[in-house]
């Protein structure tokens, strides 16, 4: 216990530890409630996963043998119990058909960094350009800058992804052939397995972009920039017009606080007010929502990926429920809750240190 | 609240900022590399090239990226494109035929009686070093279907391929000479050579068997063949696989040092690398991709006719009016599915008359595509006493397949078609396929889109495979020519539950025939009885087509009906 204690000491000054137990004991419900629903659904979904694993040529004999040998003759509630014991050590199986005789947990190992790689550019793009959109439209507020500015976070907000990411792939790659079509990097590219610290082999990150730059390799850095491009800024473009408008909300509210009428009276310049007490504290809801925005670029990776053919986490769950590979399904789906809760946790420990009322 | 707390805030919050900021010169860095990047593939940057090929890539694109590359775990033909390059059969399709087989790792072969006997090829060795001999096809054959060997790779992780290619025919293998080969048959069994030639039946190296222990599922990451290409990189995130040419190789080629299977998911995406010369050949084109390529100044198309057939089967054993032959053939007579083919795939599939494809053994030239004649298709119903008409349920798979690209356009056709002589066609549509074949093969549906990709080319694997129930003769009643599916041995590759016993017995008895006129009159008297019978309209043969880039050599890659691709022979510019 050591380890925990030492956690707790950390952030003692930061958080109060039984806010975050607490916090921590609320994730076990939320994740046994979709581990349950995603069992359900699978369950109760049609689809033999014997036929996935032998095709269509197999015999009926050799599918009741698959059927014995996963399991699927089992009562339900055994099949259930099994499952969760298993979900709780993050063991889900060997996937059926994307990546049949490997592990799930391989598979996620494998993708997850990808879908984190995009979803932070994609919040790196939302934030430079949300916070500074954001604070002009305040300032400008009922100004021609103002009005397009809402306009346009407007129109970011209401495009989907499905639809914007083909329009610049078509823009951007068919018609002026500037970005790649999808993938992550130039075809012909390959990075070895492992990079070098002071003679000793390390793994990668599997981020290609942290990758390259930690193999030194500038031509594969900038292929593998040139192609993250246009997913990023189709992701940001959502997350820019979210922070945008949040931030101009924020600082509406805050600029018109008595501390900031004061600083001006007090001959403190505008720029300076705005910026040292405006900004500041104008960021503190903005921060909630860039946090809970984090979670939901995870979501939008979904159809991200899908359109620009990027093989992490969400275009791993939509390949594997086209092909019935439950396994895969299950971890994929498991982990994306994981995740999310975590950032929410995350999210709320922030708050409550940025703004100690919460922790009431 | 302390000072000292409120100053950790303020702290945070700039933090907050430095991170936005950091995050946003990262995200400016990624802007920076775009305009440097020419994103032209065929430079072949990468690929050292193998001994035998020359430095250049060649860069094929598909539309999935399996996982796992044991011809033994797969019934995935994007699998069998990558280990078709690295693995050989004893006996192979010749290259841009439409499935005549020719001498693979073995040099001789025939078949007689029950006993097949092949002469091995000499000094040809795996990639892992080791050298072929007849012993490795004898290992290959256990670990598919013998559960009592050591190195089995068990029912839960073998492909159905595995019986339905060797386990079923074979009774035993000689091994017992380096180079001869003699393999006993439980019965006689004419496909037997041609499924030799099938992916599945890819040869493995018994010393790689063997040192893979228990985790046979693992072969499939590190695959070592004879084949023309050594499997080097499986980048699974990237969805790429690279091959360099193996120096050693026995046959024609190599003659690129790299090739790499790269994944573009999206259909005209794909088509569109090709055009744009980022990769050199593609396949699985749609109607659009199809269009595209033609009329592109850098990339050709390239056809063949298929061995497939699209067709929509009408299931006797559940849904009455079909048990009705009148019925199915006024059916057929009211489906126009000439417009089908032309309007809705394009002209890229032609109509279909009977069972088998064109360039199969057997096809009866005598037979046309029912002409669509909806007055008649209105007699025969009214003949059969369904003049009032009656409603049935059309199951079909959402997601374009080769032999039905526009499957619910294609039922809405049909459903069309079938209204104006006053039958009510529900469609029920199922968005994945696994579901759709769970369904179908349950017997569930009254009537269903379905459709099969021949695995040798030979007649059998059409009109025995699709059309016989394997039943025993005696399980069907007198009078009847259907089973229902739970009949003892039935099977469900037979979707419309039709068993004929004048068909069976001829399908049986060509099954068993050599003599190869014989057998294709056979297959021709049986075609007749299909096509008079008509359990299924028979709606499409769907071209083979790639798109090509024109840096490839003309004619240096062949398009094949089956086995392939074969880039061996490709050259590059």
């Amino acid at each position: 216990m050591n380890w925990t204690q030492s956690i707790f000491k950390l952030i003692e000054p930061v958080v109060p530890p039984r806010f975050v137990i607490k916090r921590l004991l609320l994730l076990v419900p939320v994740l046994f409630g979709v581990a349950s629903v995603v069992f359900a659904i699978l369950h109760l979904a049609p689809g033999d996963p014997a036929i996935v694993i032998a095709g269509q040529r197999a015999s009926a004999e050799q599918l009741e043998q698959i059927r014995q040998e996963l399991g699927l003759r089992r009562p339900l509630w055994e099949q259930y119990l099994g499952f969760l014991w298993d979900a709780a050590r993050f063991d889900f199986g060997q996937s059926y058909s994307i990546s049949r005789g490997n592990s799930v947990r391989s598979v996620i190992a494998d993708r997850l960094p990808i879908t984190l790689e995009l979803a932070i550019y994609g919040q790196a793009a939302g934030i430079l350009l949300g916070l500074p959109l954001g604070i002009i439209s305040a300032v400008k507020q009922d100004s021609l800058t103002d009005h397009v500015t809402r306009i346009g976070a407007l129109t970011g907000i209401s495009i989907p992804i499905f639809w914007s990411g083909p329009l610049l792939i078509l823009l951007f790659s068919t018609y002026l052939d500037v970005f790649p079509t999808s993938g992550r990097i130039e075809s012909t590219l390959f990075l070895p397995d492992t990079w070098t610290l002071f003679g000793r082999e390390l793994p990668l990150t599997g981020m290609i972009t942290v990758d390259t730059i930690l193999l030194g390799n500038a031509e594969a850095f900038l292929s593998a920039a040139h192609h993250l491009f246009l997913p990023a800024v189709v992701i940001g473009v959502y997350s820019t017009a979210l922070i945008s408008r949040m931030m101009r909300s924020s600082m509406l509210e805050v600029i018109r606080q008595d501390y900031i009428r004061t600083a001006r009276a007090k001959g403190q310049g505008a720029k300076i007010t705005l910026m040292k007490h405006g900004f500041r504290n104008a960021l503190i809801p903005v921060v909630t929502v860039i946090g809970i925005q984090f979670g939901t670029l995870l979501g939008g990776a979904v159809l991200t990926e899908t359109v620009f053919g990027i093989n992490g986490m969400g275009l791993t769950i939509v390949t594997a429920i086209g092909v019935s590979d439950y396994p895969v399904v299950q971890g994929t789906v498991l982990t994306f809750a994981l995740l999310f809760t975590l950032v929410n946790l995350f999210v709320d420990v922030t708050y409550s240190y940025l703004d100690p009322r919460i922790q009431q | 609240m302390s000072s000292g707390d409120s100053l950790d805030r303020r702290s945070f919050l700039t933090a907050a900022g430095s991170a936005a900021a950091a995050a946003t010169l990262a995200g400016c860095s990624g802007d920076g590399g775009g305009g440097t990047e020419g994103g032209d593939g065929s430079d072949g940057t990468a690929g050292d090239g193998g001994d035998g090929g020359s430095d250049q890539t060649l860069v094929y694109a598909r539309g999935d990226h399996p996982e796992n590359y044991d011809p033994q775990q797969t019934t995935s033909g994007e699998v069998a494109k990558v280990t078709n390059q690295v693995f050989d059969t004893l006996i192979q399709f010749a290259a841009g035929s439409g499935g005549q087989l020719e001498e693979g790792l073995a040099t001789d072969y025939s078949l007689d009686g029950t006993t097949a006997s092949l002469t091995l090829r000499e000094d040809v060795t795996f990639h892992n070093g080791e050298e072929f001999t007849a012993s490795d096809f004898k290992a290959t054959w256990q670990r598919f279907t013998q559960s009592g060997y050591q190195y089995y790779l068990g029912d839960e992780t073998r492909s159905g391929y595995g019986p339905f290619t060797l386990g079923n025919w074979i009774e035993s293998v000689d091994a017992s000479q380096d180079y001869e080969l003699t393999i006993e048959l439980t019965q006689r069994y004419a496909p037997f050579l041609r499924n030799l030639a099938m992916f599945a039946a890819a040869v493995l190296s018994e010393a790689q068997i063997e040192a893979m222990g228990d985790n046979q599922a693992d072969l499939g990451s590190e695959p070592a063949g004879t084949g023309p290409f050594q499997f080097d990189t499986l980048d699974n995130p990237n969805e790429r696989i690279r091959l360099t040419a193996n120096g050693d190789y026995w046959g024609d080629g190599p003659n690129v040092g790299t090739v790499i299977f790269k994944t573009i998911t999206e259909n005209s995406t794909r088509v569109q690398d090709v055009i744009n010369g980022a990769s050199h050949i593609t396949d699985n084109l749609d109607s659009s991709g199809f269009q595209r390529a033609e009329e592109s100044e850098t990339a050709t198309l390239l056809r063949k006719n298929g061995i497939n057939h699209g067709y929509m089967a009408m299931n006797m054993a559940r849904f009455e009016p079909f048990r009705d032959r009148q019925v199915r053939q006024a059916i057929a007579h009211a489906i126009n599915t000439e417009a089908i083919v032309n309007q809705i795939y394009q002209g890229f599939a032609t109509q279909a008359s009977q069972p088998l494809p064109p360039d199969v053994l057997g096809h009866n030239d005598d037979l046309d595509p029912y002409p669509t004649d909806k007055d008649q298709a209105r007699s025969m119903l009214e003949d059969a006493g369904y003049g009032d008409g009656f409603e049935f349920e059309l199951a079909t798979f959402s997601n374009p397949r080769g032999y039905n690209p526009s499957p619910v356009q294609t039922a809405n056709q049909v459903k069309s078609d079938l209204e104006d002589i006053g039958l009510t066609v529900n469609i029920n549509q199922f968005s994945n396929f696994g579901p759709y074949l769970d369904y179908t093969s349950a017997g569930r549906h009254d009537a269903c889109f379905l459709g099969w990709y021949t695995d040798n080319a030979d007649p059998d694997n059409f009109m025995y495979v699709l059309l016989d129930p394997k039943v025993e003769m005696d399980a069907v009643p007198d009078g009847q020519d259907w089973v229902s599916f739970d009949t003892e041995g039935y099977s469900t590759l037979n979707v419309s539950g039709w068993a004929n016993t004048d068909y069976m017995e001829l399908v049986r008895e060509a099954q068993r025939t050599y003599a190869e006129g014989d057998r294709e009159t056979m297959y021709e008297e049986a075609a007749q009885i299909a096509y008079d019978e008509s359990p299924w309209v028979f709606i499409d043969y769907a071209e083979t087509l790639r798109a090509v880039n024109e840096a490839v050599v003309a004619d240096s890659y062949t398009v094949s009906s089956v086995g392939g691709p074969y880039l061996n022979t490709v050259e590059l510019q």
